[in-house]
């Protein structure tokens, strides 16, 4: 018998269940979502691109010679976003039903790749969210630019 | 709120990234997809989604870069879910994303170093063994890369060099 169950006695199932609510809305409570909001919708097309490469400027980061290092990043965390024909970064903070938004080798898989989503939009504080419905077309990494710049940033 | 050098031991190290700015960030880690949208997790999704550090003033902070090479900072800030949290780092305000790049994190009103944004590496390394590179090392990364090769197209390779 837990230390719980010992402080309830012998709790129902439901009672049990009812205080699992409440401990969820209290983690609710201090982790957000103090201002959760209704984006608008949105198709968007571009490259799935690595956040932290494209504004640090530390190297050359887009197309093939940026896919493996945008694998890596992907895979370690840093946030992924698509890169529209004009530059801007949309923050990729679900998939479909899959929120894992971090470390996610789904998408990872997509990295570099040219595709065109619809979803919600949701800017705050300089950052476009992006929740994104559903992948409407991927036409895979099309953008070559190994030739001029190598493999990014070490060169294997 | 964003707060001043002095009283808080910051020592971020500048990259020279355009628009960087060394600061210490105050205030509340959260899930950006609960605290924007109310589809929460618990435990913040335990290092699974992208966190970020809620302001006093309401400002929301994205935090996209820990000190781990390839790596971000959801593991460091992941066990102050719903905690207030000093960050030492770097604020970028590009014009395409802002985020942050934390070097440190500490509880809020602690006085003691801040932890360097680390634990990226120490759970990779509980899951896979100690690597000089992790990237290179990484399992599912490797698998990725066998599958399409590194420039993300199968059967297209580097010219070799000369």
């Amino acid at each position: 018998m837990t230390a719980l169950s010992q402080w309830l006695g012998r709790p129902s199932a439901r009672a049990l269940r009812r205080l699992a609510a409440a401990a969820s809305l209290l983690g609710a409570a201090l982790t957000g979502p103090a201002l959760a909001q209704d984006g608008r919708r949105v198709s968007v097309t571009g490259e799935i691109a690595d956040s932290w490469c494209t504004i640090s400027g530390l190297m050359f980061a887009k197309g093939t010679a940026h896919h493996q290092c945008a694998v890596w990043c992907a895979l370690g965390g840093i946030p992924v976003a698509i890169r529209d024909a004009e530059g801007a970064l949309y923050l990729i903070l679900r998939i479909g039903d899959d929120t894992d938004s971090a470390a996610n080798p789904r998408i990872a898989r997509i990295a570099t790749h040219e595709v065109t989503v619809n979803g919600e939009l949701l800017e705050r504080d300089g950052v476009k969210h992006l929740l994104v419905d559903q992948i409407a077309d991927d036409k895979g990494v099309i953008n070559l630019t190994h030739d001029e710049h190598g493999i990014q940033p070490f060169g294997n | 709120m964003f707060c001043a050098a002095a009283g808080f031991a910051q020592a971020a190290e500048p990259w020279g990234i355009p628009h960087e700015k060394p600061l210490v960030l105050k205030g509340r880690v959260v899930d950006a997809l609960c605290h924007l949208k109310g589809v929460c997790a618990p435990d913040c999704g335990a290092g699974k989604r992208q966190l970020g550090i809620l302001e006093a003033n309401g400002r929301f902070r994205l935090v996209g870069k820990g000190q781990v090479d390839f790596a971000g900072a959801a593991p460091d800030l992941a066990g102050f879910c719903g905690r207030e949290v000093e960050a030492d780092g770097l604020l970028i305000e590009n014009p395409a994303i802002t985020l942050f790049f934390a070097q440190g994190v500490r509880e809020a009103g602690s006085t003691a170093p801040f932890t360097p944004t680390e634990r990226f590496k120490t759970q990779w390394e509980a899951r896979n063994g100690a690597a000089p590179e992790w990237w290179r090392a990484d399992p599912e990364s490797n698998a990725i890369i066998a599958e399409t090769g590194p420039l993300g197209i199968k059967g297209l390779l580097p010219k070799p060099k000369p």
